[in-house]
């Protein structure tokens, strides 16, 4: 053993970094270069068109005040912003809820062809919007839904994924619980809501923030749907400030700040439930 | 595991509670895609007013064309590059985190974050600094002598660029799910296989790459499907498409053949074949996940 340990010690010696020093160095430098583009962004947000075009001018420009407020409020990308707020937001509810009251019926109730019904829902799996786009479209403009709230959260608030990911965890529940629950007269909605709900709030929050995001960066379905711009979102809003122009120059100063907001919100529910969202994923992978 | 508890007997409320999930799936899933078959039959004129049956005739037309031939292969030269480049690289920060001594969670936030990052974000923000005239990136890879970075008129230059967007925006999700696999491999199986006196990347290759195969292939599956659906915002806001076609990605295609000429039919020719790419796909993680429950029990 002594032998082999040396061996080690002398083989990274020759390589001139401690191991340890070694990781950290690279994680470092992975972080900087993948987190670079979004430094520059943030940084040529405070520039104005002339310095933008001064190409090598890499110093913070003092015009963010003005750069941001004109995204927010000249190009209307506050209006954006809420709009897309507002149909996350009803996604991850309208999601959830339908999702949870699905694995209630799937794990806690026995009926006829139950497997059936859920291999129905797991194979909308192969169903991603582009399969099915044409009709889609129609269908939103036969119901009268085009430029609505409708028709950017309808098509999304049910989920094979998030059926799946609450019945895997409803049948990791002790029985016992169940039992008692039956013993007690506890009816199904009393038992999802205080019961399955509370042991399940790191996974909800982990469904929620994935579908979040997903609502969020939604870019083609509302380019088609929606056609009225007041209507738009803000992954389709930030493309409209490339039509910012002051004397033939792109305001590109201007079109960095609507990018950086259009990532701030995401990112904030990223960071802040990191960790349900890792735990999710730990259980999508089994 | 626990299955069929059966904690409630009334059959009628079950369906109570599955009816709005399946009334969302009928409506807005299984219709639209059996409609998607059915119009693919059809040619449509005057902007969908006038409709004729025409058999096969449009998957004739797509069978024949060089430019979806075209569309088809830079796809899926695409999917290649963007599965290839973005686990080589998540793979090697994933052991990183994996193998850091201290600030794990710092490090973990700092790596994962573009799991957030808007795909059309990601274009705009590289759209501006890879521009030709006034990138600064394009500006510093130019003071390299002969290198001339003008990607809106080079094919294979945009190709790459909008590779590397896809590239970096994909990096957050496979970390998330390599690092989970990394800590799933049991401690004593690393160890019993440790090699003596290896480099720490050889360690990675020929002990944990093995082990971790099942999430890999998982991954391959979800990337080429990212690298096929989720990459229209690159496509539409960098290249249109452009040049000559070097990034005419099938999603791409399909927009503009449905939205733009108004070809409904031909382009829903295009999602059954989208259809078809899609369910080869799952069908091949199915069975990979399959092997994986093996693995964990």
């Amino acid at each position: 053993m002594a032998v082999e340990d040396s061996s080690i010690t002398s083989e990274s010696a020759t390589v001139g970094l401690p191991d340890t020093l070694w990781v950290h160095l690279s994680l470092v430098v992975s972080i900087v270069l993948m987190g670079a583009p979004l430094l520059l962004a943030l940084l040529m947000s405070t520039q104005s068109t002339a310095q933008i075009y001064d190409v090598t001018n890499l110093a913070p420009g003092g015009h963010a005040l003005e750069n941001y407020q004109s995204a927010l409020f000249e190009y209307d990308l506050a209006r954006y912003i809420v709009n897309s707020f507002v149909m996350s937001i009803i996604v991850v509810v309208g999601k959830v809820s339908l999702s949870l009251l699905a694995a209630l019926a799937i794990v806690y109730y026995d009926f006829p062809y139950k497997d059936a019904i859920f291999a129905f829902v797991l194979l909308t799996l192969l169903l991603p919007v582009p399969v099915r786009i044409v009709p889609l479209f129609e269908l939103m403009a036969d119901l009268g839904w085009a430029n609505s709230m409708l028709a950017i959260t309808g098509p999304y608030i049910a989920s094979a994924t998030a059926v799946f990911l609450f019945r895997q965890h409803f049948l990791s529940i002790p029985s016992s619980l169940v039992e008692t629950a039956r013993l007690d007269g506890v009816g199904p909605i009393e038992f999802l809501v205080d019961v399955l709900v509370p042991m399940s709030r790191g996974m909800i929050a982990g469904v929620s923030v994935i579908t979040f995001v997903y609502a969020w960066n939604q870019y083609l379905w509302p380019l088609i749907v929606v056609s009225d711009q007041q209507k738009q979102v803000v992954q389709v809003g930030i493309s409209y400030l490339q039509s910012a122009s002051q004397a033939g120059q792109t305001q590109w100063g201007l079109i960095m700040a609507g990018s950086i907001l259009a990532l701030s919100v995401p990112l904030v529910v990223l960071v802040a439930l990191h960790r349900p969202l890792l735990e999710t994923f730990a259980l999508q992978q089994k | 595991m626990v299955r069929d508890i059966r904690a409630f007997d009334d059959s009628r409320a079950a369906a109570v509670f599955l009816a709005p999930t399946l009334a969302v799936l009928v409506l807005f899933l299984y219709y639209p895609s059996f409609e998607t078959f059915r119009l693919s039959l059809y040619e449509t004129l005057l902007l969908g007013q006038q409709t004729t049956f025409v058999g096969l005739d449009n998957f004739v037309t797509l069978a024949t064309s060089p430019e979806y031939h075209n569309s088809l292969f830079v796809s899926f030269a695409f999917a290649a590059v963007v599965v290839v480049g973005s686990l080589t690289i998540a793979l090697f920060v994933a052991y990183q985190l994996y193998r850091v001594d201290k600030w794990r969670s710092i490090y973990l936030v700092a790596a994962i974050w573009p799991y957030a990052l808007p795909p059309a974000v990601a274009a705009t923000v590289l759209l501006f600094l890879l521009h030709p005239n006034l990138g600064v990136i394009t500006h510093y890879i130019e003071m390299i002598p002969g290198v001339e970075f003008d990607w809106f008129t080079n094919g294979p230059l945009a190709f790459g660029v909008l590779a590397v967007v896809a590239i970096w925006k994909q990096l957050g999700y496979n970390i998330v799910f390599l690092l989970a696999a990394l800590h799933n491999v049991p401690e004593s199986l690393a160890e019993t296989s440790r090699l003596d006196g290896v480099g720490s990347l050889t360690m990675l290759r020929e002990v944990y790459v093995p082990l971790i195969s099942p999430t890999l292939g998982f991954l391959v599956v979800m990337d080429t499907i990212y690298a096929f659906f989720a990459t229209f915002p690159l496509v539409d806001l960098m290249t249109s498409g452009g040049p000559n076609g070097a990034t005419n990605l099938l999603i791409f295609k399909l927009y503009r053949d449905a939205f733009e000429f108004n070809s409904l039919g031909l382009a829903s020719a295009e999602s059954i074949v989208l259809f078809g790419i899609v369910s080869i796909l799952m069908l091949a993680q199915l069975k990979l996940t399959g092997e994986y429950a093996h693995y964990g029990a």
